[in-house]
């Protein structure tokens, strides 16, 4: 705790009083002008008489001088006896005026417009307006200095925040934009192997509309090769089929000597049936019919193996006509998917000509891409210091409206040091409270009365009332800024000698309220200001001192 | 045999050449001097409740000939599906009553000699004995038997 800003600023009365004691010299000053306008006069007559000339002109100057002290004489000197009789009286009132002016003005200089205005009521009417008048202009400049302080330094601090909030945003963006710079970088060089594997596909597109323009000139040649196997194997089939066509025929003849053979048998057959009822003539018949039955019976033997061989050859047809059928299908089933084939060939000639095309627009879209990745990512950098230099701004203007709050609470704490007759005004409030406690009439109701005071304002950390030894009789602590383990400190304040502390001193010798500047708190660690005012007993004697340790943050928000 | 071709018989066995026929599974020899003709199959006209080994009637020389299943008639297994089937005319009876008969059978194979004393006699009825023949063996009919 320190010193109170109390600066007494005092009006300097000493010309007056000089000018007054002067004036107590006596009535010697009115006959002194006298005599120095006749000594004046007779010394102008006397230049004139030396420096010659006519002598009208030193008549007339004579005369005049006469009159003129003549006059004098007459009028100015009776007036100037009767101030020098009133002078006394007059002085005597001036001094008593001059000591509630002096009075008044300390009151003011200390900042105590309220106890001023008391002294200005005891001047004479006017004055006393004049000076109330001054009081209240000088009264609602300070309440508005407090009102504007306050509204600064809540606006600073709201600037602060947005500031804070806008520099943690910045702070964020500069990353996103960091992030999203590697990241079209990251892009910028996929863009760029995109148009490289564009350019490779490309490439490679164009082989494969070459490969496929040689592959359908193949493929259209094995086309018309297939062609000429089908006919071929047509041709075959046909010439198979007339063989077979030929084989029947063979059988039929076959059969027909079959047949023959098998008549001829039987004619044998009888024949021998013939010789044997002809008796021993037939003898020689039976021989015959024998032997004709012996050739009947090769013929048929000769039929059976030709009919055998044909039959070999009727298979041999037959596999062959099946085998040219076959053939005739694999060849028309090869030349479908040949044509089939040169159709797709076609089509993947076709594909890979757009595919090359599509791959080099492609390409081109890419380096264009990276192109305008490389403008975004330099834009991106750019955006970057922008913003780094934004949050540099941003914190800054933290700072500045730090600087700004900061200014802002000096201000109000100024405009606090006087003492005004308003709710808003510290030392009003305090001094409320002092009269309130003076009601008390024992150590538990000054505690009891103090902590109701307290508990009423939420923006007091600690208050406390020191007797004239500097011992804390009562002490109470806002519950909601101090916590339990904080109270010990507190506790331990009432062990403190406060006669030591300047905020004591002061009041104990102002006897009047006083308000210490800004100092961390041993309680919440936060800023506070201590405003302390005497206490009286009913006798007007002085019994202590009321402090109150004022949170800042509290009360700024308040 | 004899010089007319006929044979000496012992109840009914004839000597001398015989025409091999197929009748079935089996070979059956008919005495050649039964035998008038081969014909290749005949038309057979079957006759409503006769015998099964009667085939039918057909038509041989402007006259009606009976024409018997010779393959039934020596018990062979049917079904058989002959390439050359052929109806053999032959004279059967007891030579008191001779008549022309016909003979269905699946083929008409050659004239062999079957010596007398190479057959077997069996029970002296239509199949009178079984005799080697080139290897195989052939069932001897006997042609007097029928119509008794």
């Amino acid at each position: 705790m320190v010193e109170p800003d109390v600066t007494v600023r005092t009006v300097d009365p000493g010309g007056l009083q000089d000018w007054g004691q002067d004036r107590a010299g006596g009535r010697s000053d009115a006959l002194m002008g006298w005599l120095v306008a006749v000594g004046l006069t007779v010394v102008g007559f006397l230049l004139l008489v030396a420096a010659g000339g006519p002598l009208w002109p030193r008549f007339a100057f004579l005369v005049l001088g006469g009159a003129g002290v003549a006059a004098y004489g007459l009028w100015v000197y009776p007036i100037l006896r009767s101030l020098e009789r009133k002078l006394p009286e007059n002085l005597d009132r001036w001094n008593k005026l001059e000591s509630k002016l002096i009075a008044a003005f300390e009151q003011l200089g200390s900042g105590d417009l309220v106890r001023s205005a008391e002294q200005t009521a005891k001047l004479p009417t006017r004055l006393a307006r004049i000076s109330a008048a001054a009081a209240d202009a000088l009264s609602s400049l300070a309440q508005q200095i407090q009102d504007s302080s306050i509204e600064v330094a809540s606006a600073a601090d709201a600037v602060n925040q947005v500031a804070s909030d806008l520099a943690s945003g910045s702070s964020e963006q500069a990353a996103s934009v960091v992030e999203i710079t590697a990241a079209m970088e990251q892009l910028a060089r996929t863009a760029s192997q995109i148009a490289e594997s564009a350019t490779r596909q490309a490439d490679l597109a164009s082989r494969a509309e070459s490969s496929g323009e040689s592959g359908s000139g193949a493929v259209h040649e094995a086309v018309t090769g297939v062609e000429e196997v089908q006919k071929r194997i047509s041709a075959i089939a046909n010439r198979a089929d007339t063989l077979g066509t030929r084989s029947k025929e063979i059988y039929r003849v076959l059969e027909l000597i079959n047949e023959i053979a098998q008549e001829t048998h039987i004619l044998s057959l009888n024949a021998a049936i013939e010789a044997v009822a002809a008796g021993a003539e037939g003898r020689r018949f039976s021989v015959v019919a024998e032997e004709v039955r012996h050739l009947a019976q090769r013929s048929q033997e000769s039929v059976e193996s030709v009919r055998n061989l044909l039959d070999e050859f009727s298979g041999s047809i037959r596999a062959t006509i099946v085998a040219t059928e076959e053939g005739s299908k694999e060849a028309a089933r090869v030349l479908e998917r040949s044509r089939a084939a040169a159709s797709a060939i076609g089509e993947l000639r076709q594909a890979s000509g757009d595919t090359s095309r599509v791959a080099r627009q492609i390409s081109m879209a890419t380096q264009q891409q990276n192109a305008a990745s490389d403008e975004v990512v330099m834009t991106l950098r750019e955006v970057s210091l922008v913003v780094q230099r934004m949050t540099g701004g941003l914190k800054n203007l933290s700072g500045t409206a730090d600087r700004l709050n900061s200014l802002g609470l000096t201000i109000q704490l100024l405009a606090q040091s006087f003492h005004l007759d308003s709710p808003r005004s510290l030392k009003h409030m305090v001094e409320a409270w002092a009269k309130e406690l003076e009601k008390a009439s024992s150590a538990t109701e000054l505690e009891e009365a103090l902590d109701r005071l307290v508990q009423a304002a939420p923006f007091i950390e600690l208050g406390y009332f020191v007797d004239t030894t500097g011992y804390t009789v009562a002490l109470s602590y806002n519950r909601a800024l101090v916590s339990g383990r904080q109270l010990l400190s507190a506790v331990g304040a009432r062990e403190i000698d406060m006669t030591i502390r300047p905020w004591y001193r002061a009041v104990s010798r102002e006897k009047r309220a006083s308000l210490t500047p800004p100092y961390e708190s041993l309680q919440s660690s936060g800023q506070v200001f201590t405003v302390a005012a005497p206490v009286f007993g009913r006798d007007r004697t002085f019994k202590g001192v009321l402090g109150v340790d004022i949170n800042v943050t509290g009360w700024t928000r308040i | 045999m004899t010089a007319d071709g006929r044979s000496s018989s012992r109840d009914g066995l004839a000597t001398g050449s015989h025409l091999l026929v197929q009748a079935g599974e089996y070979v059956c020899a008919l005495p050649l001097v039964s035998v008038r003709r081969v014909l290749r199959t005949l038309t057979v006209h079957p006759l409503p409740g006769s015998a099964p080994e009667l085939e039918g009637l057909a038509e041989f020389g402007g006259e009606p000939l009976a024409v018997l299943n010779l393959a039934r008639m020596v018990n062979a297994a049917p079904g058989a599906n002959p390439a050359n089937p052929v109806t053999i005319v032959v004279v059967a009876g007891p030579p008191e009553a001779r008549e022309l008969m016909g003979l269905a059978a699946d083929a008409a194979l050659e004239v062999a000699d079957i010596s007398p004393e190479s057959v077997i006699l069996g029970d002296g009825g239509f199949l009178l004995g079984e005799a080697p023949v080139g290897g195989k063996v052939v069932r001897v009919l006997n042609l007097e038997a029928l119509g008794r």
